[in-house]
């Protein structure tokens, strides 16, 4: 399983492989994976950029490509629906199937993240077609989060929960930071 | 003719081995004719040269092979040539020619464009940035055109790596001019145009607004059309980031506001069209002017103007009311449906612009307080990353305070003064 450091790393391999290449023309698999990682960044800004910059030859005689920027188009456009669409319209090969599948996920986390921090109910087509799944999927899960489900009205009621971040540093470090504050001060 | 060429030949060889690099330069700079004009024998020339001893005499034969430039469309090998010289020449003789070199880059870089391939030279141009800068920090005129090459390549995260670090020196490109070492101005315009334009696709506003107020505040007697191009984008990039037009600092030089605001009369109408929160009004505006705006390139930019005011008035509503209607939402902020209200306060939670609660079974939405956010481990993090900043910027003024304390001519005027004891009137009459 490829985790997001992973992915970090791999994508600037790629981007010095697309720069180094020969006539400035990589093979397509790099342009593929590096467009699918992007995506899985919600970098949505250097995917559409990386698209604009793809020889159309290449685009035309791989068609996959296309396929991934329909994905990024729908992400572009903020349209749930249309985006698990465009993910499970076709099978992803084997070079960037793994990447979107994580890509699918993420879009699906922060679903359930933005449901919950944004209504107080929801009716359970919204949900369903902002998690991609299908209504009778959906309620066993949003009730495993605690989220109540009216079945006379259809109506989901998320809880909301506090997203913390939880900056970790060393007290060690915060105190050797702290004295070199106090010292420019001083001075 | 062919003797004109042997004489180079020779005389870079003799000043290389003696190492009389500066009276190369100066002869290197008085002969560039002969070897424009002996273009079709310069291969030779090169064959006879080594690219590590003698660095200096190759750089001015690929400079004349660039003006000399042949008519015919045949496949030539200036690229390979450049880029071999590029990684293979020899850093400390290149900084005698620091013009030279530059001028090899801008001609390659104009190479490019015309031959449509401008991310073929991304790597290079770094390489070449690489040489001639002594610090990172330092400035040269190819940061402009690497600049160029990115934006037309459509890919930004090689300019990124250089725009992100905040420049604190220049390099002394033009070394044989009278009035002492100089940097063209136009280049260092450039950098800050294409490195705003480069933020602006990267949609990180606050580096843009940035990037253009240092090109707008470059001391300057005659308008430009780099400034006023900036200027426009300065205006667009203030309305989107902060919903008003930035105060030009006082220190922008007289041309802007004498010249350059006149001369941007439609960006002002569509500001003050914005500040009245007016979407109709805006639109008036967009239309009436849309030629312009086209014209400028700057259509996109103002799209995204004309957008950001939906966000603008939502957000001007939760000032106001604690719950609302989607649909009255909708009618105030002059959307089309409550859909739409929905799908815009939907992504403005999302960005934490607003904060609110849709109720999709009544309709509704509840506008909350912003939570408290003000303790916690984030807070701490960015007050210590802006205490870090301030101590580097401390740093850099007292290393510049001091640069100017041992300047020779500071010291000869500042101790000039010091020595007659009552200074003559013409000191004050400035």
């Amino acid at each position: 399983m490829m985790i997001a450091t992973d992915l970090n790393k791999l994508a600037e391999d790629l981007e010095k492989q697309e720069l180094e290449a020969p006539n400035a023309e990589p093979p397509p698999q790099v342009y593929e994976q590096l467009l699918a990682i992007y995506l899985y960044q919600n970098d949505l800004c250097n995917a559409k950029y990386l698209w604009k910059r793809i020889p159309p030859n290449i685009k035309s005689s791989n068609p996959e490509l296309g396929h991934i920027w329909a994905v990024g188009q729908a992400m572009w456009n903020r349209d749930f629906s249309a985006i698990y669409r465009a993910l499970n319209a076709v099978t992803w090969s084997e070079s960037i199937a793994e990447i979107m599948k994580l890509v699918q996920d993420v879009i699906r986390t922060r679903a359930v993240d933005l449901i919950s921090q944004a209504y107080s109910s929801i009716t359970l087509d919204t949900v369903s077609a902002m998690t991609g799944l299908s209504p009778d999927i959906c309620i066993p899960a949003c009730t495993e989060r605690g989220w109540k489900f009216e079945p006379d009205t259809k109506m989901v009621h998320p809880v909301r929960q506090n997203i913390e971040h939880i900056g970790q540093t060393s007290s060690e470090d915060q105190l050797y930071k702290l004295t070199d504050f106090v010292s420019f001060l001083e001075n | 003719m062919a003797s004109a060429l042997e004489q180079f030949v020779n005389t870079v060889r003799t000043s290389s081995s003696h190492g009389n690099f500066r009276e190369l330069c100066e002869y290197l700079n008085k002969t560039s004719d002969v070897l424009v004009k002996n273009a079709q024998h310069l291969d030779n020339v090169l064959e006879t040269l080594d690219i590590q001893q003698h660095s200096l005499g190759i750089l001015a034969v690929l400079c004349a092979k660039f003006s000399g430039q042949s008519q015919s469309n045949a496949p030539d090998n200036h690229f390979t040539m450049t880029q071999d010289f590029v990684l293979n020449c020899n850093g400390e003789q290149i900084r005698f020619a620091p013009d030279t070199f530059a001028e090899l880059c801008h001609s390659l870089t104009t190479y490019l464009i015309e031959q449509r391939q401008p991310l073929k030279g991304v790597v290079l141009l770094q390489k070449a940035i690489s040489k001639l800068r002594l610090f990172d920090t330092q400035l040269t005129s190819i940061h402009a055109d690497l600049c160029q090459l990115c934006l037309l390549a459509k890919c930004f995260k090689p300019a990124l790596e250089l725009l992100d670090n905040d420049i604190t020196g220049i390099c002394h490109e033009v070394t044989h001019n009278p009035n002492g070492s100089q940097f063209d101005s136009k280049y260092f315009l450039l950098y800050y145009y294409y490195g705003g334009m480069i933020y602006l696709a990267v949609r990180n506003l606050d580096r843009a607004l940035y990037f253009f107020e240092v090109a707008i505040t470059t001391p300057s007697h005659a308008v430009s059309h780099i400034m006023l191009e900036g200027f426009k984008k300065y205006i667009l990039v203030s309305l989107l980031l902060h919903g008003k037009i930035q105060v030009i600092p006082k220190y922008a030089s007289q041309v802007v506001t004498r010249f350059i605001k006149p001369l941007s009369q439609p960006y002002y109408e569509l500001a003050n069209a914005f500040t009245s929160n007016n979407t109709a009004e805006l639109n008036t505006v967009l239309n009436k002017h849309n030629e312009v705006f086209t014209r400028d390139h700057n259509i996109g930019l103002v799209k995204q103007v004309s957008s950001v005011l939906y966000k603008k008035n939502i957000q001007r509503l939760t000032k106001t009311f604690l719950t609302l209607s989607l649909s009255d939402v909708a009618s105030r902020v002059g959307l089309a449906s409550p859909a739409e209200a929905e799908c815009h306060i939907l992504q403005m939670i999302e960005k934490q612009q607003i904060f609110a609660t849709i109720n999709q079974k009544d309709g509704m939405v509840v506008f909350r307080d912003e939570p408290d956010k003000y303790g916690g481990p984030d807070v701490l993090k960015g007050l210590e990353d802006q205490l870090a900043m301030c101590m580097e910027l401390d740093k850099q003024i007292l290393m510049m305070d001091e640069e100017i304390q041992v300047n020779p001519q500071y010291v000869k005027k500042s101790s000039g003064l010091q020595e007659e004891d009552q200074p003559s009137k013409s000191t004050y009459a400035m």
